[in-house]
């Protein structure tokens, strides 16, 4: 680099400061998702985009830990990981010479297969997945392997506080079942497993009245179409089960800690929402991004002025019946008392007072934005197309919502905040240091 | 990726070291012939712009030729305090809650990154939006003012930072195992900083750094999304042109030499499981050996089913999660293999796992190794390896920040004439060069050891 002169800065900042216009509807999107049914009666959320040679699929399995019978925790995920266990060596190194992956993941309300690969390889990669999916091993030393596995991943999760805080927080709302049971399970309840409870979630759950398929790809949906309907013939037509969806409950005793030896204090406070309407889903969202997400946010100034913190955000979690919102910060642990009453007046400056124009129209325009930013790559689109399905939100709701946030208006916003961030109806989670007033165990 | 940066909104879980260390150098796929655009401005200023019109978002990553490399030991961790301040500050027009509201009502995703070599600083906006984009980075950027109370606020958020870091096992194991692969060269501090520099950092040191290093010659920039390259390119040369041009001083570094002795680090913590990183000395962002090593870590450490874990696991079966990468920096690099296990087993997994990867320099890789009919028995790890190179790949063109980043670190790190497309030169590794790789960097190289572990008598 050669040394220059330098120059005064010419010019100012001439930034326009209206509020950005995101064109609403599917003109979002270069093309539609659209969903058809399968020959096999299964349905398909199709979405084509081009902007990698690459397919993903999402098998999605309803029931997730709602389905999990009482003192079964674990089981949703065990089955889902069972589902994914390759008996034949052969076939795993096939997969892995063409790189393709296939995780899952167990949510709320369903379990998803993610099948993901370079696009000229997608029929062999649904030749595999189907052979396995459709007809899994689950003998009694599979089971064993995956409860082993399942411990440790729940020793892990113990490690990260913002984990393990957004677990106790359904694990309170839900008193521990359903929705608020453990992903991974406890020590009781993986002994409880046995393979008879394995096998008849199985056979209830993956179904061809109940799953549905949602693949993004470069390919055309025509031939996509025929692989699934060739690979996924056998999938049982069986029932769709009734799973219920509990409502939260704010416990008795809602100040929840738990204790770990850490320089940083996790603190955070929870509020159930109303269950996800296209408008209340609109407005959760809403409340979520105008209290913790990114620079700017409600809880940034606690950051920037209140110097208490570096992490601050908000999560937003939706089951069919309600939606759990956390507002929370890490701070060090000297600092957590002034931390905790710190947060908590921003969040009741907020339910009291409400948001203003100024910040509505930007939270509107910053929630679009990161909506968009969030479902840029295929595999959190896939699953975020799913999801809105199984929310009963339906699958267009994709393109759907900028119309939902565009229907919001500041009365509507401001008296859903006065219902939902109610301080007396807040759940408080700290994890860190000193001492445990409603432990969940640490 | 350079190391860590302010991710807001981002879940912990997408900072874990695999995502830190996983990112290959993988600019180069966008070598002349593709659809990209470059130019460099009068002032010094490199520009790469690339249409992705898939959705209308449009992703600007500037970054600039300076990290925890060009401090001292005086000085570390200011790079990364200046990076905090420029971006949420405020500039000699606004003052950083100005800055902040703008960026908000813009609908823009706005963050940085510090690492070993770079400062890179990143803004994603509504593709109407360009014009606003283009003018807050060089405001932020170029045009940069802090006060000591605004300087002061910006450190108690840096050493909230550090005690995030220094909670999470895996962050704090990978600063560490850095720390120690690199002694006596500046990739041997911390990105972080050291607590006390950072504390006694005032204004003046801050804007030492900020006039040496933010300037248009020590400075490219990427735009990815959906916009027209030619009216890309003319409001690039509006917003940016007028910068004067300006070049930071000369500065030399040695290339990091491999580790003498091995050193081995062990930390008790309030931790549910058994943490061990190892690290290896590795070649260079700009070195011939950087192909095979991007392959030779997909095949031990990456993708459905690596080799490495089976090594270990040959001698014992106890690991839980084995992952192995690749950072490619521009003085030398660095492989980490991280490994997940029962807390006791940790000391003696230290041992098993350096001996399973001294053992790579004499692996069979491909099918061609194998003679005759043998070759139908076996798995073709390296072609596994490619494939999977060329999956991430696929993946990265699907998030224009990623691609904006890689882009930006191949304009800043590579110093080679005409290096070519990065899949093709992966496409001409072959078995022999793996254990070449191998035999190299793993068995013949010293090793740095940091492994955490649940405190004696925590549960």
């Amino acid at each position: 680099m050669k040394p220059a002169a330098v120059r005064a800065l010419a010019g100012a900042l001439a930034a326009s400061m209206c509020a950005v216009l995101l064109s609403a509807g599917p003109g979002v999107w270069k093309e539609a998702p659209r969903k058809i049914a399968l020959a096999t009666g299964i349905p398909l959320i199709y979405h084509k985009d081009k902007a990698s040679a690459m397919t993903v699929v999402g098998l999605f399995v309803p029931g997730g830990r709602a389905a999990v019978p009482d003192g079964l925790d674990g089981l949703a995920y065990l089955v889902t990981r069972l589902t994914l266990e390759i008996p034949d060596e052969g076939k795993v190194r096939d997969l892995m010479a063409q790189a393709t992956r296939m995780t899952f993941m167990c949510e709320e309300d369903y379990s998803v297969v993610f099948i993901e690969c370079l696009s000229e390889n997608l029929e062999e990669a649904l030749r595999v997945a189907g052979k396995i999916i459709q007809d899994p091993l689950m003998s009694g030393l599979r089971i064993g392997r995956g409860k082993e596995l399942m411990e440790l991943f729940a020793q892990a999760e113990e490690d990260d506080a913002v984990l393990a805080g957004g677990n106790a927080v359904l694990k309170a709302f839900f008193q521990g079942k359903g929705y608020g049971s453990s992903s991974y399970g406890s020590p009781a309840s993986r002994k409880a497993i046995e393979r008879k409870d394995v096998q008849a979630f199985f056979r209830r759950h993956f179904t061809s009245k109940n799953v549905l398929f949602a693949v993004i790809s470069d390919l055309d949906l025509a031939p996509v179409q025929t692989l699934l309907e060739k690979y996924f013939a056998k999938v049982p037509e069986g029932e769709r089960p009734e799973v219920a969806a509990a409502a939260p409950v704010l416990p008795a005793e809602s100040d929840v800690r738990l204790t770990k030896e850490t320089k940083q204090t996790y603190i955070a406070r929870a509020y159930a929402l109303p269950p996800p309407s296209p408008a209340d889903h609109a407005k959760g969202f809403l409340v979520e991004v105008l209290t913790g997400n990114g620079p700017g946010s409600r809880l940034w100034g606690l950051r920037t002025s209140g110097r208490l913190a570096y992490n601050v955000d908000s999560r937003l979690t939706w089951t069919r019946n309600a939606g759990l919102l956390e507002a929370y910060l890490e701070t060090e642990n000297a600092k957590a008392d002034r931390a905790a009453a710190a947060l908590d007046g921003v969040l009741k400056e907020v339910w009291e007072k409400g948001v203003a124009e100024e910040e509505f129209a930007a939270t509107k325009t910053m929630a679009k934005a990161f909506f968009l930013r969030s479902a840029e790559t295929k595999a959190e689109r896939t699953r975020l197309l799913g999801q809105l399905e199984l929310l009963g939100l339906g699958f267009d709701h994709i393109s759907g919502l900028f119309e939902a946030i565009d229907a919001v208006t500041l009365d509507d916003l401001n008296a859903y905040i006065r219902a939902v961030l109610d301080p007396g109806k807040a759940l408080k989670i700290t994890v860190g240091p000193g001492g445990a007033a409603a432990g969940q165990g640490g | 990726m350079d190391g860590k940066g302010l991710d807001q909104g981002f879940r912990r879980t997408a900072r874990a070291v695999a995502a830190v260390l996983s990112v290959l150098a993988l600019a180069a796929l966008l070598g002349a012939g593709d659809e990209g655009r470059s130019f460099v401005l009068d002032n010094g200023i490199r520009v790469f712009l690339y249409e992705k019109r898939d959705l209308p978002l449009l992703h600007v990553v500037t970054g600039f030729d300076v990290g925890s490399k060009n401090e001292a030991d005086g000085t570390s961790g200011i790079v990364h305090l200046l990076e905090h301040c420029v971006l949420f500050r405020g500039t000699t027009a606004r003052a950083g809650e100005e800055v902040v509201a703008d960026v908000r009502r813009h609908g823009a995703y706005f963050n940085a990154h510090t690492g070993q070599d770079l400062s890179v600083f990143e803004i994603s906006v509504p593709a109407a939006e360009a014009a606003f984009a283009l003018r807050n980075q060089r405001d932020i950027l170029f045009d940069f003012a802090v006060t000591p109370e605004e300087l002061d606020g910006e450190k108690a958020v840096i050493l909230e930072e550090l005690n995030q870091m220094e909670d999470d096992p895996r962050r704090n194991a990978t600063d560490l195992v850095l720390q120690a692969l690199f002694p006596g060269h500046p990739y041997g501090r911390s990105v972080y900083g050291r607590r006390e520099t950072i504390e006694a950092a005032k204004v003046e040191d801050l804007l030492g750094f900020y006039r040496r290093y933010f300037v248009s010659g020590n400075c490219a920039m990427a735009v990815v999304g959906d916009f027209a390259a030619a009216e890309m390119e003319r409001m690039i040369r509006d917003v940016f042109g007028p910068l004067p041009k300006a070049g930071p001083p000369a500065e030399a570094f040695l290339m990091a030499e491999p580790l003498k002795k091995s050193v081995s680090r062990r930390l008790e913590k309030d931790v549910e499981d058994g943490y061990l990183y190892l690290g290896f000395v590795a070649p260079d962002y700009n070195h011939d050996d950087q192909y095979a090593v991007n392959v030779l870590a997909e095949v031990l450490g990456r993708g459905i089913n690596p080799l490495l874990p089976a090594l270990i696991r040959s001698e014992r079966d106890i690991v839980q999660t084995v992952d192995m990468a690749y950072l490619a920096l521009r003085y030398g690099g660095a492989v980490v293999v991280s490994i997940r296990a029962d807390p006791k087993d940790i000391t003696v997994l230290e041992r098993t796992a350096v001996n399973s990867l001294k053992r790579a320099q004499g692996e069979s890789y491909s099918k061609k190794d194998f003679p005759g009919e043998a070759e139908l028995f076996v798995f073709d790890y390296l072609e596994s390896a490619k494939n999977q190179i060329r999956f991430a790949v696929g993946r990265s063109e699907e998030s224009g920040l990623q691609l904006a980043g890689s882009l930006v670190r191949y304009m800043l790190l590579n110093t080679r004439e005409n290096p070519g497309r990065y899949l093709d030169a992966i496409g001409r590794v072959d078995s022999a060069d793996l254990r070449k790789a191998a035999g190299k960097y793993l068995a013949k190289g010293q090793w740095a050891a940091v492994s955490i572990v649940p405190k004696k008598g925590a549960k």
